[in-house]
């Protein structure tokens, strides 16, 4: 089953939920996700490569930090991101790559700006043949 | 989605609630929510009391764990959570009790202009707000500062604007804390959270920030608004903002590099969000030397806002600014975690108190406040929603007795960023706000249908829970004519 990403409603903020076969592609849905709510992917060319490695504690501390440091990429380095690519993803840590382009305001509308993302409701774990991912951001 | 109560809810009196202490394990003490008979339901159903139950489990939280009426969930804390901690006592200190936001507030400017003199002109007037006020997502602004001047704003907040000639030292004795608090640490404050703030320093934002042109209503007490120098019929400037990406980053960093401080300290947390540790502690330390940090960005931010705000008004009125007396009312901050000193069971203490989506409120007689406040009390600046009204209140001894020190912020959401949208299908609420005298503009395209009216408790509800519980005193109405948001 291809993975999928939608957002869930929140009283003040914004919540992605996401579902897909394996860690890996989970983090690469939830990253993804996350840069839809910032900036539409279809106004984003893969043209260049961008490499995170992360590691944390446990899975839930390594997907806000994971997706903390892909916003960081985002919106401080002002790279936009349209694909995620997980090169590997266990034992509490991720190295992947994130393919785009740097800011164009001619071609990038910024739709959002997210604080932060949150441990609020986190939620990464196994269910059933799948991984299901939901995490809350603070906008 | 939000995580229902089940613990035990019990009605004080007419304006709170309690959280008995056995309601729920590991509570240190109990809860208080401020609520009135027409907000409890909704408070009852957003999720808030769990909050307010989680952070009574605070290591050194003294009295109770309390929420202010415009309270709705949030992260760790609920918004309009007040908390406070006995140093001495190990007591803690919470990123997730001062919000990632830091020091996000609000500021009032007064003028002896007739809002009938400026109405006919208001569309005229905000478009010019719109281009003069930096403002909006992705958007930096006119000013972008070098590390070493980053460091001196960080270290000195607005006095340093001011010192560069962008403001008066009047502004900074209208400004909570001098719109500087000492001991912050520009060391502590990471290379991503300077990059993130690098032009950032003189903006609006977006979301729910904006700045208004407003009038004064009505005026409830006449002493305190002369002191303030509100008159009816005159118009008054509303800016809301907070420390933008440098305070979201510094709070984001900390939760994290506090994330392992707790099990150190035995300290069991019952959710991530109230990530802490003793304020006497080094991790404590520097977080609140970042935070302090960050919250002096943002009195900085809301400085320069201001100075623009003056400089834009003296061209459209095609006057100098200075000729103007746009005076500042007050500034207050309703995101921070402060060391203050209380007084708990007839003994005086230092605690760090923790405000976030909640307003310092101190009585009149208070040493910290300007002189021209001694009297009446400290201003607290309400923001209602951009169609309705915002209040100035003052703090009360009540206030100083119950809460220490603290009253609401606002008016609360009630409604999700998606409902609003949906709910907004098919109106334009910018002709429905101008049907209503309210002339609005917005940056993002979706802004004005997240911020309309209906997201948002009525904030006359939130403010009369206030004043009827003793924590604050009316003193002027304000009605919006003008609103600019990101």
């Amino acid at each position: 089953m291809a993975r999928q990403c939608r957002t869930f409603e929140h009283t003040a903020d914004m919540g992605l939920e996401a579902r897909a076969d394996s860690l890996g592609e989970l983090f690469e849905a939830l990253g993804e996700g996350l840069a839809e709510v910032v900036c539409s992917r279809e106004q984003v060319a893969s043209a260049q490569r961008w490499p995170l490695a992360v590691s944390a504690e446990d899975t839930e501390a390594l997907a806000v930090d994971f997706l903390s440091a892909v916003l960081n990429v985002i919106q401080t380095d002002r790279f936009m991101v349209r694909d995620v690519v997980v090169a590997s993803a266990g034992g509490n840590a991720i190295v992947a790559e994130l393919r785009g382009e740097p800011f164009d305001p001619l071609r990038h509308a910024i739709a959002r700006e997210v604080k932060a993302v949150t441990y609020h409701q986190l939620r990464i774990a196994p269910e059933g043949s799948q991984w299901i991912g939901r995490v809350v951001l603070d906008v | 989605m939000a995580e229902q109560f089940k613990g035990k809810l019990e009605q004080m009196d007419a304006n709170r609630w309690r959280i008995p202490r056995d309601s729920c394990p590991g509570m240190r003490v109990e809860g208080i929510i401020y609520a009135n008979d027409e907000l409890i339901g909704d408070v009852i159903s957003g999720g808030g009391p769990v909050q307010v139950a989680n952070v009574a489990t605070l290591p050194g939280i003294v009295t109770a764990s309390l929420a202010m009426p415009d309270i709705h969930w949030g992260y760790g804390f609920c918004i309009g959570g007040v908390a406070a901690t006995d140093i001495e006592a190990g007591g803690v200190v919470s990123p997730g009790g001062v919000g990632y936001d830091i020091n996000c507030g609000v500021r009032l400017v007064r003028s002896d202009i007739p809002a009938e003199e400026l109405r006919p002109r208001m569309k005229e007037l905000v478009d010019q707000l719109f281009r003069d006020l930096p403002m909006g997502v992705g958007i930096g602004g006119p000013f972008e500062f070098a590390r070493q001047e980053m460091k001196r704003i960080l270290s000195e907040g607005a006095r340093y604007v001011v010192s560069k000639g962008l403001g008066t030292s009047e502004d900074l004795a209208a400004t909570e804390s001098g719109g500087c608090l000492d001991d912050a640490d520009p060391e502590a404050v990471s290379p991503e959270a300077y990059k993130r703030g690098a032009d950032q320093c003189g903006t609006l934002g977006s979301g729910n920030h904006f700045a208004e042109v407003q009038y004064v209503e009505r005026v409830f007490d006449a002493p305190a608004a002369e002191a303030m120098g509100l008159k009816e019929g005159c118009v008054v400037f509303m800016i809301h903002c907070g420390s933008r990406g440098l305070g979201h980053q510094v709070c984001q960093d900390y939760i994290k590099a506090l994330r392992s401080v707790p099990d150190r300290y035995g300290i069991r947390l019952p959710d991530r969000q109230l990530v802490c540790a003793p304020v006497k502690s080094d991790p404590g330390r520097q977080y609140l030397g970042a935070m302090r940090a960050a919250a002096n960005f943002a009195w900085a931010n809301r400085q320069l806002l201001v100075f623009e705000l003056r400089k834009s008004l003296g061209r459209f009125l095609g006057r100098p600014a200075d000729s103007l007396h746009l005076s500042q009312v007050y500034d207050v901050a309703h995101n921070i975690a402060k060391i203050e000193t209380h007084v708990v069971a007839g003994r005086g203490m230092q605690l760090c108190v923790h405000r976030k989506g909640a307003t310092r409120a101190f009585p009149p007689g208070h040493e910290e406040l300007p002189a021209a406040y001694r009297s009446i009390g400290q201003p607290v600046l309400i923001p209602g929603d951009m169609g309705r009204a915002s209040y100035v209140l003052v703090g009360t001894q009540g206030a100083m007795e119950q809460t220490f020190g603290s009253t609401c912020h606002g008016a609360g959401r009630v409604l999700s960023r998606e409902a609003a949208i949906v709910k907004a299908r098919g109106r334009r609420i910018e002709a429905e706000l101008a049907a209503a005298g309210v002339i609005a503009r917005a940056h993002g395209r979706t802004s004005l249908a997240e911020e309309q009216p209906a997201a948002y408790k009525d904030v006359e509800a939130v403010v009369r829970c206030v004043v009827d519980a003793g924590l604050s005193r009316k003193v002027a109405r304000l009605r919006p004519m003008g609103v600019i948001k990101g």
